[in-house]
């Protein structure tokens, strides 16, 4: 263990200061949409305070993915047209895009990368949830799927310096890539995440899946099966080689997320098929 | 001037010298055909072993290789002067035995190499396996190959 990295990184997610920052709008409208009773008309008026996010939604409420071939003129008749979940969906591309859309060495992945893998996670989430007919669910883990790796983006640096100590606990261990982040630096790329989450005061269920998408079998049962859900996404996004990087496949592919989702062996290949095609979805909301 | 061919999943593309052909693979298997002759080559990057029947040449071993050539003959390239690397391949680090997503990689090496040998593109070199993820550059200026994995470069040169 590298005492001085785990010191370095205890004061870091100690600090908010240092952690990464989203507008507080963001978290206001997540819980907003969480509540069935709420006037849309509420929501509306929280994002329209906004100007520079209103103008991108707009946009990206017309692009292919969201729109789904329909014209979008107003905030009002994005949520009217695509449902309020839809347009808190397109608001996380959004506001979380500064964040994710950047170089993230240690993981050797160059600007743009980790954001096309969470843009393809998360498209691939809501294609598991809809396949598994949950589709309540398939707003929250295409979220869930955008900010999985936000811890990324802080532990960098530091696995920038402890790579090869770190390639070398998972070959002699024999354990997973973020269980050997865990075992030199004190803490993995999950819950650095978790901490982010915290600041930004995202429900629960979205802290269980950026805390828990390496091991779905450890994450609370109420979150498990969501859990699951954008740990298979994952997977099989980086099977397909997007957003792979220094860490490569040297992770597990849960045998006990495959139960919870109930995903046969010809649904699983399907998913992973179909990559192509949620690349080119990627490409219309990147 | 040099250009960066980026090859998409399920994509075949091909180049002339000096173009670099560009993919990132994890369980999907990158082939670099190259006549040494023309200093013409091309990359396709599959992700499964058998077409499904869904027209999608591009996405499966069995068909892309064969389309590959076929680009490749268009262009003037002869199959007597072509040799094959080919890379990825990788597989889930863990994972249950039962479950067939984690054979992917191995199978689509295993037909890679059928397919290539039915065709009598010889390989030349290979970088396949295990569970790094692999960026590869196919240069055509030479056909040499580079493999980057897990933050370490290697270059093949034989064609």
């Amino acid at each position: 263990m590298h005492i001085k990295i785990k010191e370095r990184l205890e004061s870091i997610i100690n600090d908010l200061e240092q952690l990464p920052s989203l507008p507080d709008t963001v978290s206001k409208i997540i819980n907003m949409v969480n509540d069935p009773n709420v006037d849309f008309k509420l929501i509306a008026g929280e994002i329209s305070k906004d100007q520079a996010i209103t103008t991108n939604l707009l946009k990206l409420c017309n692009s292919a993915y969201f729109s789904k071939g329909k014209e979008i003129s107003s905030l009002d008749r994005a949520i009217v047209t695509l449902g309020l979940k839809e347009v808190k969906d397109a608001v996380m591309v959004i506001t979380t895009k500064p964040v994710l859309n950047k170089v993230v060495i240690g993981y050797d992945l160059t600007k743009g990368m980790l954001w096309e893998h969470d843009l393809a996670v998360a498209i691939l989430s809501k294609k598991i949830s809809m396949m598994k007919k949950d589709r309540m669910n398939a707003d929250v883990v295409f979220t869930g799927g955008i900010i999985h790796d936000v811890g990324k983006t802080v532990l960098a640096l530091f696995v920038q310096n402890a790579f090869k100590e770190i390639i070398s606990v998972v070959e002699t261990k024999g354990i997973p890539f973020q269980e050997a982040e865990k075992e030199v630096m004190g803490f993995d790329h999950q819950e650095v995440g978790a901490k982010i989450l915290s600041k930004w005061n995202f429900p629960e269920v979205l802290k269980d899946i950026v805390r828990y998408h390496h091991q779905p079998d450890l994450a609370p049962e109420s979150s498990r099966k969501l859990v699951s859900t954008v740990h298979v996404a994952n997977t099989i996004c980086l099977m397909a080689g997007v957003g792979i990087g220094s860490d490569g496949l040297y992770h597990e592919l849960n045998g006990h997320a495959i139960e919870v989702l109930k995903l046969t062996d010809a649904e699983l290949e399907q998913l992973y098929s179909e990559m192509p095609e949620v690349m080119t979805q990627v490409k219309e909301i990147q | 001037m040099i250009t960066l061919i980026n090859v998409g999943v399920a994509q075949v593309q091909v180049g002339e010298n000096p173009s670099v052909l560009r993919t990132i693979l994890g369980s999907c298997v990158g082939i670099c055909i190259y006549d040494r002759n023309k200093k013409i080559g091309g990359m396709a990057h599959v992700l499964l072993p058998h077409q499904q029947g869904d027209g999608k040449e591009e996405k499966y071993a069995d068909t892309a290789i064969p389309l590959l050539i076929k680009k490749l003959i268009k262009m003037g390239c002869t199959r007597e002067m072509m040799s094959a690397k080919i890379a990825g391949g990788a597989s889930m680090f863990k994972f249950q035995s039962s479950v067939a997503l984690g054979q992917i990689g191995n199978n689509n090496i295993d037909m890679t190499k059928k397919v290539l040998e039915e065709n009598k593109i010889p390989i030349t070199a290979e970088d396949v396996g295990g569970n790094t993820g692999r960026v590869i550059d196919f240069f055509l200026e030479d056909g040499r190959l580079k493999v980057k994995a897990a933050g370490e470069e290697k270059m093949y040169y034989k064609v």
